[in-house]
Formats: structure tokens, sequence, C-alpha cells
């Protein structure tokens, strides 16, 4: 009962009237990012001059080869990373470190091993100064929503990987972020597993419309997932193409195999292909 | 075609099956009994040794000489006051040192000034063997208490204090960011996560420094006391007691076994998660 309650605040924190208001205002805003790492053989351009924008509730999925730079990306706009050159705003404000209002989940799901899956889930509004009952009650109420409500003592080494991931994306939206950054989530679990996910997120995004980017090098992932898909080339990392997806919600997984999926996959693909095909040009005649 | 590939093989798997698993059962049953036979069968072979008359029994005593003296070692009422006076060094020495250890582990761990400010002393001072400081120690602090709890500590802090500093350094830095993410401040990270990401190692540590804490204490007593098991062993090796040293050699092992084995239950209910 509680549960169902807090998942409809959840949901007003990015209702319709916050996506009028915020027309004007994209909840992240990413300007002539750069990003160059030194290294004892120099410097490297990880990221090359990336510049893009995601509209409040919009879910953008970044994809790319492995070494493109998305994680860069991803961590600069979380604060982990100071940029090089260029600008990041998330709801209009300058990011200089993590903040509450961005959370994250990671490809591998970092679970702190010593807490249970409730206590996992309650850190975060711990941190922010919650009593430990009303953090219990924010984690149990997340805990309904991914269906882990057997589990909610167990210990992180007890559960499969896909349980670990849904945890740690719990864990991630107890803070009610505004946005939600995702490396890769699904990048270390099996073929079906991912695909239990992916709906499992696309059920999860539906209820509780926040902001999402989402990182990925698998293209179906994120045509399935998005809204937008940013195709990004690697070294130095661009962005080569956005693509929107017009694809009805809810959705899950099975759109797979219909005719308009197919046919932006194909867009995508030739996108790709073009770029692979100027890259190996390029390493051919150096 | 399916039934011919499939029937062989599964006879193949029965017939090993039956084979092997009574086999396994005898030889764990062998290995357990062997296991139980060993230490009587070791005592009896030096009883019988002892008195073959092959070799001096006054050097080499037979086990039920060496159980008389323990026996009158503990009736003389004289075992209990060495125990104490043994294991009050050890203990009080290994919860000063790891306590250090452990403080300063994580200060040099966690902030590179002061890893740059001590870690240069602590890797040199870190090798010398701490019986080595007997002699100095013997200067400092004569034949007082403080100078035996010394040696111990000294022992046990750098064992402590490395691996600590190594464990902080070697917490998963996914978990850090993770924690960064979900908004902890500094002292909680240091607190919940850096501490408990680095307790498998500190624990590692400790346990090391447990057999540390009495290999310490032997040149601590041996350095000049008056009472403690090693005391006891050496006053007995002077009045040419061979029964009564060894018993003390058994009743140190002993209780060095003992720690060791509930520092390991100890710690295994401490990192659980591992
Ligand atoms: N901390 C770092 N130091 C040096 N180089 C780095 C660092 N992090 C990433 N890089 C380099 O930046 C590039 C982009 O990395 P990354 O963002 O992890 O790619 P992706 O997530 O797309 O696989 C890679 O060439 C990688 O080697
Ligand atoms: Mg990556």
């Amino acid at each position: 009962m509680s549960g169902s309650r807090s998942i409809v605040k959840l949901a007003l924190a990015s209702s319709p009237t916050s996506v009028d208001s915020a027309r004007k205002q994209p909840a992240i805003q990413v300007s002539n990012l750069s990003i160059v790492f030194e290294s004892r053989r120099g410097q490297t351009i990880a990221v090359d001059r990336v510049s893009f924008d995601v509209a409040p509730g919009e879910f953008v999925c970044i994809v790319g080869p492995s070494g493109c730079g998305k994680s860069t990306v991803l961590n600069t706009i979380a604060g982990l990373e100071v940029p090089f050159e260029g600008d990041i705003l998330v709801e209009g404000s300058p990011v200089h470190g993590p903040r509450p209002d961005v959370g994250m989940v990671f490809q591998q799901p970092h679970l702190f091993p010593w807490k249970s899956v409730r206590r996992n889930i309650a850190h975060g509004p711990r941190m922010h100064g919650k009593s430990k009952t009303d953090a219990n009650a924010v984690a149990d109420d997340l805990i309904a929503m991914i269906g882990l409500k057997r589990f909610a003592d167990a210990y992180p080494n007890t559960l499969s990987g896909g349980m670990q991931q849904r945890v740690a994306i719990a864990r991630a939206l107890a803070n009610q972020p505004r946005v939600l950054l995702m490396d890769e989530p699904f990048g270390a679990l099996d073929a079906q597993t991912r695909a239990v996910m992916q709906d499992n997120l696309l059920e999860l995004r539906d209820r509780i419309n926040t902001t999402i980017v989402f990182v990925t090098h698998d293209i179906d992932e994120a045509i399935v997932l998005a809204d937008r898909v940013l195709i990004m080339s690697a070294g130095p990392g661009r962005i080569l193409r956005e693509v929107a997806v017009k694809l009805p919600r809810p959705r899950s997984s099975s759109i797979m195999v219909e005719p308009p999926y197919l046919s932006l996959k194909k867009d995508c693909l030739d996108v790709i292909r073009a770029e692979g095909l100027r890259a190996f040009n390029q390493s051919d005649a150096s | 075609m399916q039934d011919r590939t499939s029937a062989p093989q599964e006879i193949a798997l029965r017939v090993d099956g039956r084979k092997r698993r009574p086999d396994s059962a005898r030889l764990r049953r062998l290995n357990i009994l062997v296991g139980v036979l060993s230490l009587p069968l070791f005592v009896g072979l030096w009883e019988l040794a002892s008195r073959s008359g092959a070799v001096n029994m006054v050097l080499f005593p037979p086990p039920t000489v060496v159980a008389a003296a323990v026996l009158e070692w503990i009736r003389s009422g004289q075992f209990l006051g060495d125990l104490l006076a043994s294991l009050f060094r050890v203990t009080t020495g290994f919860i000063v040192g790891g306590a250090l250890g452990i403080l300063l582990g994580i200060l040099t761990g966690q902030f590179p000034v002061i890893s740059s400010l001590l870690s240069p002393l602590f890797h040199i001072l870190r090798p010398i063997p701490p019986i080595a400081f007997v002699p100095i120690v013997i200067l400092w602090f004569g034949l007082s208490e403080a100078g035996k709890l010394f040696l111990v500590v000294w022992g046990v802090f750098f064992t402590v204090w490395l691996s600590t500093h190594i464990g902080v350094q070697k917490v998963d830095r996914g978990l850090i960011r993770a924690a960064l993410m979900l908004g902890t401040p500094r002292r909680q990270m240091l607190q919940e996560i850096v501490l408990l990401g680095a307790l498998p190692y500190i624990v590692v540590g400790l346990r090391t420094a447990v057999s540390i804490s009495f290999y310490t204490l032997v040149a601590a007593e041996l350095a000049g006391t008056f009472a403690g098991i090693v005391y006891r062993i050496e006053i007995a090796q002077q009045n040419m007691q061979t029964g009564q040293v060894m018993g003390g050699l058994a009743a140190l092992g002993l209780i060095s076994f003992i720690a060791d084995r509930l520092f390991a239950a100890l710690a295994e209910r401490t990192v659980w998660w591992r």
C-alpha cells in the first residue's frame, strides 16, 4: 500500500508541469565537452568537443565502440571526472562534483558487501539525513518495486548478477534523482537476464519518469530503450549522429522484430558501418 | 540413432558412480583414523625411544616424565602466575600495537601527505627483527614490564600498520565511487566504506600479529624477568630440568595455538561477507 503511494510521489518529481516549465531548460546541457587524460606516453584526447542536450524526462542512449569515451562523458556529467574544456549544466546549474539530484548505476553493481539489500538502498537517504525508519521505508518501497521483497535482508553475495544490478538501480533511485546515469548496467549479464532487465527498466521508467542517460555498446539495447540515440565514434570520442526513436510506448524488447524497429536499426548500422570503413581506410593509409 | 549414442553414456556414468563413491568414503575414513592416531603414535614412539637406552634420558626425557614435571608445575602454583604474566604481556602488547597499527595504517593509507611523512621511516624500521631490540630495550627500560610490552607492541605494530595501509589503498574504487554518488560525506566514507573495505586485510594482519606477539614474548622474557612461561623454561634449563623445559615448550605451543584458533574464529565472524 505504502509502496504505491511513494511511487506516485516519485512520479510527481517530474510531472508534466515540470516538463512544461523546463521546456526552456534542458535537464542536462553538455556543450563543447573535451576530456584529455595525461599519461606517461603523453596526452590522450578521450572526448573531443561533444555537445548535446537532454530534455527533462527524456531517455537518451549513447552507443559506441568500447574505448570511445562513453564512460568518460557519463562520469563527467556525474561530477566524478573534471572536464578539460567545455561546460556541463544539470538542471541549469554547473556540475562541480557528485550531487544528490544525479544518480548513477555502474556496469558492476558495486553494492556494499557488508550491508543487506535494505541497508544498501537506504544508504543514500541515510547520508542525506533521513532517520533510519524513514530511510528503511524508502528502501522497502523500492524493494517492492524491483520485486525483491524476499531478499530485503539478504546480503549481496547471495544474489544473482541481475538481482544485484536491480538493487543498484533501486539504491540510485532512493535519493529521488532528477537525472539517472547508467553506464552499461546490463553489460555483465547474460542475454536472457539482460532482456528481462531491459523490460524491467522500461516498466520502471514509465512509472518514475526520471531523465535517463544510458550508455551501451549494444545498438539493439539502445533502440529498445531510448527516445533518442546518440551514436559515438572512437579515437577521439565524438558524436556522429543523433537518431530519434519514435517507437510507441509502453515498449518491451519484443518490438525488436517489428519493421519500424528494423528500419531504425538499419539507419544506425549504416552510420556505424560508414564510420568503421572510414576509420579502417584511414589506418590503412597511414 | 539417438538411443545408440545416449545409452552407453548412461551406463558408463552409473558404473563410474558405483565404483567411485564407496572408494572415496573409505579413503576419507582412513584419513580421519590416521589423523586421530597421529599424536598418540608419536608420543608413544618418543616414550619408547627415551626408555630404550639409546639416548640420554636426562637430556631427552620420555613424555611421562614431562607430564609429571607439568603436573608439579601446576600443583606448585607457579604455573598460574607464569601463565598470567605471559598472557598479560601478549594481550596488552597485541591490543596496543594493533590499535596503533590500525590507526596509523588508516592515516597513511588515506592521506598521501601523512604517508609521505611516515612511510619511509616505517619501511626502514619494519624489517629489523624485534628481537634485535632486546639490548637497547634493556638499556632503556631495564628489567621493567614496560620494556617487555615495548617489544611486543613493536613487533605487532609494523605488521598491522602495513596490512592496514595496503588494505585502505586496495579498497574497491567502485565502492567509493558508488558511495560518492550517493552523497556519502568524508567522515562516513572513512568510517563506513574505507574501514570496512580494508577490514579483510586488517584482519589478516592482526592474525599474523598473533604469532608475532608470541615470538616477541620469547625475546622479552629471555631479556630478564621474574615470571612467565618462557622465563620458567629458562630457569628449568639452568637447573637441567629437561622435563620442565619440554613441558614449558608444550604449554607455549598450546597457548599460541589456542590464541590463533580463537582469533581465526573471531575473524571469520568479523568479515562474514567474504
Ligand atoms: N583514468 C584514465 N586515464 C587515462 N586514460 C583513460 C582513463 N579513463 C579512460 N581513459 C581512456 O579514455 C578513452 C575512453 O575511455 P572510456 O570512457 O572508458 O570508454 P568507453 O566507456 O566508451 O569504453 C579510452 O581510450 C581510455 O583508454
Ligand atoms: Mg565504459
